[in-house]
């Protein structure tokens, strides 16, 4: 860490990673209702659809919050400027944490807007918003007074950026079904295959110069490219949601060409990554590493493959709307996004600490990984038995849902009990990150 | 590569997907018009996509198969169980899915609610999207229907149905109406005992169901016309 106003991403990275423990326990009581029969009573007062709101409201905001914790982490170096206001930094945190806490008590009491993923209600919607412009703000003026450009953070601007306008396509009420749901995609679909894929690609290539002193220039004119074939394949991708919502059949071929290339730009950076690390000219923590490359790994398997897997539209029509959807939106998610954001935590704590070279005492800190990324890839897998099974029954054969169901009900059970041992590894992460230590004196050598 | 070939990957790759896209969305909105009945789409099928919202149903149901997959995606839930059905058990959840292993919740919807709801999904059902999804489709369906029924022509439970106008509450095939359940629907879950004491009782079987009794049939009658329902499943033996 070289400059004081980077300190305040660490109370971000905090907030974060509780947010990520309590989404995890809202998970398991999903899929305890998946293969439990919970009472009526029960039913009525804490439905599914106010826990699945939870869970993944809790996801988004942790991520947002990882993502702009970064954020504040990297500009400073970027620009060799201090921050311009780190008291708004923190009020923005308090303003946002509030919000969210708002929002979850909120979908309790049956106050929502009811549109999954974006449930927010409007009155709080307007506070993320302003939340959003005070983070952009403070960013582009610490950019704009330090009067020192780079790619890399340019495209992290430009990410962020394009992250807020979208979201604005998710506040108004749309009277047709149809619209409403094309422009829900532009929210979802253009963040996690357009803007995340560009703050990624920007907090990589930041990690990427500070950890292996590889030529900032390499790095950036591979940056240009890597951005290039996911805008070029993520944005008319979107079609690939387009498939059965009332549009027009030419979305069959659009969305579905397009979307089969996006597996490209991720297999890209995972070759980036790896080359990286071989090039490395210096000496970093070995988690650091298992980190890094776990989620080129994992993003590539479960954004790109498990994506591709039924992303064409004769695949579609059967699993669309199945747990298949579920079983990639997990591993993808938790191999781009949650793996991205740990393995900013675990570059950055070192050095806001001021531990010597960012080196830190790795113990207990392989166990929160492997224990974490096995349990989420095996959970991933029964969901995608419980879907193959429902595309198959329910869809092929024509059974109706809830008979289609029942044969299901046992994968979910084995879906929860991965589940407790995400949630143990989530837990060892969170305690090692937040009780890092410096690296033990080397003995011998 | 040279750093400028690099940047011209950036700026035409990004360009030319974001004309196209931008190019179809402008398209796309002509089509929706007319793709989705927008002339069927009323006040009243505004107020219903308010409530479905308030109530957050969409966290449970998919509906175009988005949202949660807790429970049966909505699409074509009108013309799959018909509108008495779908007001049961709106009204009554706690009643309709007593037996059932997955509950929900009773969310004390006023009439005029499931008044709307039952609007919203009427008009969700008819619009016009590619005939998904696959196990509530039409074309299926007909083509079952057609299948047996020309076969079956001359069964005395085929003559029944008629002669009793099921098909003035429920759909079979191209006729019918929704008010009660697609009879082919019937067949994916019901045996043919059951229908056959449906038929004697309903509200023994479905406190609630609207459906009057047919217990001025006799009992063999009551199992022929049961014989030819759940024979109408796909792929199940008559
Ligand atoms: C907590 C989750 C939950 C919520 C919230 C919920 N439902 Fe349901 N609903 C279910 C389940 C589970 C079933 C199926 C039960 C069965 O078939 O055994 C069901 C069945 C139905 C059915 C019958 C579908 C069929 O094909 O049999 C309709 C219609 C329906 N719900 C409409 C709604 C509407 C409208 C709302 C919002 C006002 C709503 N539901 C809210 C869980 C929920
Ligand atoms: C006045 C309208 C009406 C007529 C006429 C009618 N039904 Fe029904 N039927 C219904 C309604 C409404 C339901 C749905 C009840 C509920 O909510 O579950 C139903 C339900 C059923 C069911 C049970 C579906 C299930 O899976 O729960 C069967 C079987 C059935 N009808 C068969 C018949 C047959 C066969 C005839 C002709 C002999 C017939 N019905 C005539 C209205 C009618
Ligand atoms: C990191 C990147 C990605 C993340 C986080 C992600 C996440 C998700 C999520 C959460 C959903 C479900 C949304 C919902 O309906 O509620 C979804 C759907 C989908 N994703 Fe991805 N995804 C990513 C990348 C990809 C890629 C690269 C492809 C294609 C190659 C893809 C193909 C699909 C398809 C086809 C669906 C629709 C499934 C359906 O029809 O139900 N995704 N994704
Ligand atoms: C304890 C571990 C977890 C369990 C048991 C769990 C379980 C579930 C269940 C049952 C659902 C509901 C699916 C449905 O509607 O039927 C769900 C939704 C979701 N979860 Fe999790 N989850 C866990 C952890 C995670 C993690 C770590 C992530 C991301 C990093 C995540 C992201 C999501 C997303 C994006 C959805 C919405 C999926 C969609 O719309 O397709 N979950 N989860
Ligand atoms: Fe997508």
């Amino acid at each position: 860490m070289n400059f004081k106003s980077q300190r305040v991403a660490y109370p971000y990275f905090v907030v974060a990673l509780l947010l990520f423990a309590l989404q995890l326990v809202m998970g398991l009581y999903l899929a305890f209702n998946y293969f439990y029969t919970v009472p009526q009573a029960v039913v009525d007062v804490f439905p599914f659809s106010t826990a699945r709101a939870m869970h993944t409201n809790l996801l988004v905001l942790w991520l947002l919050l990882g993502f702009m914790g970064a954020t504040y982490y990297a500009i400073p170096e970027e620009t060799q400027s201090e921050l311009a206001w780190p008291k708004v930094a923190w009020a923005q945190l308090v303003l946002l944490t509030g919000t969210g806490v708002a929002a979850l008590v909120g979908f309790l009491f049956g106050w929502t807007q009811g549109r999954p993923l974006l449930e927010i209600p409007t009155t709080l919607d307007v506070l993320v918003v302003v939340g959003a412009l005070m983070f952009l703000a403070n960013v582009g003026v610490t950019i704009l007074r330090a009067r020192r450009f780079t790619a890399t953070q340019g495209t992290l601007l430009a990410g962020l950026v394009f992250l807020a306008v979208m979201y604005l396509f998710g506040m108004p009420f749309y009277e047709n079904l149809a619209i409403d749901w094309y422009y829900w995609w532009w929210v979802i679909h253009l963040w996690v295959e357009g803007a995340w894929e560009l703050v990624t690609a920007a907090l990589m290539a930041f990690m990427m110069i500070q950890l292996t002193g590889v030529d900032r220039k390499i790095v950036e004119k591979w940056l240009y490219v890597e951005l290039g074939l996911f805008l070029f394949t993520g944005l008319a991708g979107t079609g690939h949601h387009y498939y059965w919502i009332a549009a027009p059949r030419y979305w069959l071929w659009v969305g579905g060409a397009f979307s089969a290339l996006e597996p490209l730009p991720i297999a890209f950076m995972l070759i980036d990554t790896w080359r990286s690390m071989k090039d490395s000219k210096r000496p970093q923590p070995r988690l650091t590493w298992v980190y890094v490359i776990g989620m080129a790994v994992l993003h590539f398997v479960g954004a790109g493959l498990f994506g591709f897997a039924h992303t064409l539209p004769q695949i579609n029509y059967y699993t669309h709307g199945s747990q298949v959807t579920v079983s990639h939106g997990h591993l993808a998610f938790f191999g781009a996004y949650a793996l991205l954001n740990l393995s900013f935590f675990y570059f950055a704590i070192p050095r806001l600490k001021g531990f010597a070279d960012g080196r830190y005492d790795e113990r207990g800190g392989h166990w929160g990984f492997w224990l974490t990324s096995s349990a989420v890839v095996g959970m991933s897998l029964a969901m995608a038995v419980a879907g193959v099974l429902q595309t198959y029954l329910e869809r092929v054969q024509g059974q109706p849902y809830i008979v289609a169901q029942s044969p299901m009900r046992f994968w979910m059970l084995i879906v929860f009990l991965h589940g407790l041992l995400v949630l143990a590894g989530a837990l060892l992460i969170i305690k090692h990150l937040l009780t890092l230590r410096p690296a033990p004196a080397r003995s011998g050598a | 590569m040279s750093e400028r070939a690099a940047k011209l990957i950036f700026w035409v790759g990004t360009l030319s997907s974001l004309a196209l896209f931008l190019g179809l969305t402008w398209d796309t909105h002509r089509s929706f018009a007319a793709l989705t009945h927008a002339d069927k789409l009323d006040a009243n099928v505004v107020a219903g996509k308010h409530v479905f919202e308030n109530h957050n149903c969409n966290d449970c149901h998919t509906i175009l198969g988005f949202g949660g997959y807790y429970a049966p995606d909505l699409t074509r839930a009108y013309k799959r169980l018909g509108e008495d059905a779908v007001r049961l058990r709106l009204a009554s959840p706690e009643k309709a899915f007593a037996s059932s292993y997955r509950k929900m919740p009773q969310q004390h919807l006023t009439p005029v609610e499931i008044d709307r709801l039952v609007d919203f999904l009427r008009w969700v059902g008819g619009i016009d999207n590619h005939d998904w999804p696959p196990q509530d489709s039409d074309t299926r369906w007909k083509a079952s229907t057609r299948r047996l029924v020309g076969g079956a022509a001359m069964s005395p439970g085929a003559a029944l149905v008629s002669q009793e106008a099921c098909l003035a509450c429920h759909a079979l095939g191209n006729a019918g109406e929704h008010r009660g359940p697609r009879l082919e629907y019937v067949a994916t879950r019901r045996d043919a005992d059951w229908i056959a004491r449906y038929l004697a009782d309903p509200q023994a079987l479905t406190p609630g169901s609207t459906m009057p009794k047919f217990d001025h049939l006799s009992e063999g009658q009551r199992q022929a016309i049961a014989e030819f329902v759940a024979s109408l499943a796909e792929g199940r033996t008559p």
